[in-house]
């Protein structure tokens, strides 16, 4: 079938590196994909190990026992290497990954060979199914107290086997490399000086699987250290192309030297579909297109769709729609089906018109200030900022550590991932000072909510905007804002204007009122029955304090005469 | 010049689409700087929220991370 890559088994063990690399690939594609949450255990859950391994040329049988070896390895290196980044939790494809597939072949092979050698967190026994380890704990760890090796144990070991198949001239038995190992490296992953002694009897917290004791150290060299070599083989030595490894048959051979070169291409369908086709298939242009495209691989099938969405992300990356489409010119033999052409066109135009940097360094020109003159060319590429409107600069925020390096001399950064400092202060009168090269963004916009500009570091209160922030976010907010912007404290008379129009403060009155006292409760609440009090009340201050309108004493004293009750002269005279 | 780090920005072809773009996340009170009216300085979680809005309405920006 045209739309398969077919995979020759009898070619297939003399591939090497450019082979094991599509196994990375396919990792790195599906948590491209996928982009799985990464779990308390430190790994991704069950549904994108399966994902993974389909992606792998030879997937692990997840039925047999052996869980998703060949995945935790390819996972494990490629997180140590830098090729993926945990991002909120969320797995995914770092900027190294990019620069990685960037570079040459051979480099990508000496890379991936360095990360394995010096790897850290691989461990190659926890890997081997025939094993058991009843120290291992969650996340692949090991109990101290077992004869598992340590991290330079493991080191060194791996430089003694990637030695011992760069010596190999002919094709042997993986059982004959095994014994040569053996009879040279005895001590290559646990000690056996002491073999025998009451001390070293058995190989401690290692079992064979299934297992129910420990296993006996004297014979079982291979069943231990042969089983993990023979892992080693299949992966690490294989994959990055120290040996040459038959699966059928368990040998182990010399890689070619002739230098393995891709010979591959893609077909790209009406329906957005790029199927890629070959026997070897080049990871680097592979991975430029799974950037930009959906990775969506069947059974051995590369497979990736084109889609608006992870189109435009990777525009966001720094690619265009030139760059796609000259891509997949180049990959293509047959010409790009129009509508394909058209609509990557129409995408980068589409998303040209809304650009987003949800995590920026923004570099404000001030004033009359022209930027693209002023800023310094190894800022303006080492950030790889850009001209936004306005004749500001953007790009994405750089590490502070590289920002540092690159920034003029006698600049400040203003930080907004910290709480900033309060710059405002108090002027005379409703007057706010703050000095422009201090202002940062949070106080301007406070200011522009409360205040005026009246020159470039002093604004004055304005009634009409803080009672329009008053009803946005309510006076108490509005004026905690403020005062947590301030250096000193508002002085009175702005902390009353500035409560006053937010609409903290009722309005005070300042007019004629008339006022009518009674003193006992009883009759004050008959008084208060009154019809003619109701026509002249204002408000109640407090029990037997009536406000009145003007007018309202003459007119209650009229009332209550008719009733008999008099009213006395001065306030304070009591009967 | 002045250096603000860890912003959100965003930038449109013109000032009614900037307007949308705030006005579907719900965040056009929260603007901190409209330095020119197509482009609009954010916290980021609000340059977030405007991502996401984008998006779930079937409009893919330009992101830059």
């Amino acid at each position: 079938m045209l739309n398969r890559t077919i995979v020759n088994p009898a070619t297939d063990i003399r591939r090497g590196y450019l082979h094991g690399e599509l196994d990375l690939l396919g990792i790195l594609e599906t948590v491209a994909a996928r982009r799985p949450k990464v779990l308390k255990n430190g790994l991704p859950n069950l549904a994108f190990f399966r994902a993974a391994n389909a992606a792998l040329a030879r997937p692990d049988v997840e039925a047999e026992g052996i869980g998703f070896v060949q995945v935790e390895f390819w996972l494990t290196l490629a997180h140590e290497a830098g090729l993926l980044i945990e991002n909120d939790s969320l797995l995914e494809p770092s900027a190294a990954a990019d620069e990685f597939f960037a570079s040459s072949l051979p480099e990508r092979r000496e890379f991936m060979r360095r990360a394995w050698l010096s790897s850290r967190h691989l461990n190659e026994f926890t890997l081997t199914p025939e094993l058991e380890l009843p120290g291992l704990k969650k996340g692949r760890t090991v109990d101290v107290t077992t004869d598992l090796p340590d991290l330079e144990t493991l080191q060194a070991a791996r430089r003694v086997l990637a030695r011992a198949a760069a010596e190999l001239t002919e094709e042997i038995t993986l059982r004959q490399f095994v014994r040569d190992l053996e009879k040279q490296h005895r001590n290559l992953f646990i000690n056996h000086d002491d073999d025998g002694s009451w001390r070293q009897v058995f190989y401690r917290g290692i079992r064979d699987r299934g297992g129910r004791s420990d296993l006996e150290r004297d014979g079982n060299w291979d069943l231990v250290e042969g089983t993990v070599i023979g892992l080693c083989c299949a992966l690490p030595l294989a994959k990055l192309g120290y040996l040459a490894w038959d699966p059928r048959n368990r040998t182990v051979g010399p890689v070619d030297d002739a230098p393995e070169t891709p010979a591959f291409e893609i077909i790209v369908q009406p329906n957005f579909e790029v199927l890629a086709i070959g026997d070897r298939p080049d990871a680097s242009a592979l991975w430029q297109l799974a950037r930009c495209s959906q990775p969506s691989h069947e059974e051995r099938v590369r497979r990736y769709v084109l889609e608006r969405k992870t189109f435009t992300a990777a525009l966001g990356r720094g690619l265009s729609a030139a760059d796609a489409l000259a891509l997949l010119e180049r990959l293509s033999r047959s010409p790009i089906p129009q509508n394909v052409r058209f609509s990557i066109n129409d995408w980068g135009q589409m998303s040209e018109r809304i650009k987003v940097w949800p995590d920026a360094l923004w570099i404000e020109a001030e004033g009359v200030e022209e930027l693209a003159k002023v800023l310094p060319a190894g800022l303006v590429n080492r950030l790889g900022a850009s001209a936004c409107a306005g004749g500001h600069f953007v790009c994405a925020a750089p590490e502070t550590a590289v920002l540092r390096e690159v920034l003029p001399a006698r600049r400040a950064v203003l930080d907004y991932s910290r709480r900033l400092p309060p710059v405002i202060a108090p002027g005379p009168g409703t007057e706010l000072l703050a000095p422009r090269e201090e202002l940062h963004l949070r106080a301007r916009r406070l200011l522009e909510q409360i205040a005026v500009p009246t020159s470039a570091d002093r604004w004055q209160l304005n009634a009409e905007a803080i009672v329009k922030a008053g009803r946005d976010v309510g006076g108490d907010a509005l004026l905690q804002r403020v005062r947590e912007a301030m250096q000193r404290p508002l002085s009175d008379a702005q902390a009353l204007a500035l409560s006053t129009w937010s609409g903290r403060f009722d309005k005070p009155f300042a007019g004629q009122l008339d006022v009518l006292l009674v003193d006992n409760p009883e009759q004050a609440h008959l008084v208060s029955e009154l019809p003619e009090l109701a026509k002249w009340l204002t408000r109640r201050a407090a029990p037997g304090v009536f406000l009145l309108r003007a007018g309202g004493a003459a007119a209650m004293r009229e009332a209550l005469a008719r009733l008999g009750v008099t009213m006395r002269a001065d306030v304070r005279e009591r009967s | 010049m002045k250096f603000h780090l860890h912003v959100g920005v965003v930038e449109t072809a013109d000032a009614t689409t900037l307007d949308e773009a705030l006005a579907i996340a719900g965040v056009a009170a929260n603007v901190l700087a409209r330095p020119v009216p197509n482009l609009a300085l954010l916290e980021r979680e609000d340059a977030e929220k405007v991502i996401t809005a984008l998006e779930e309405r079937g409009l893919h920006p330009k992101v830059t991370r």
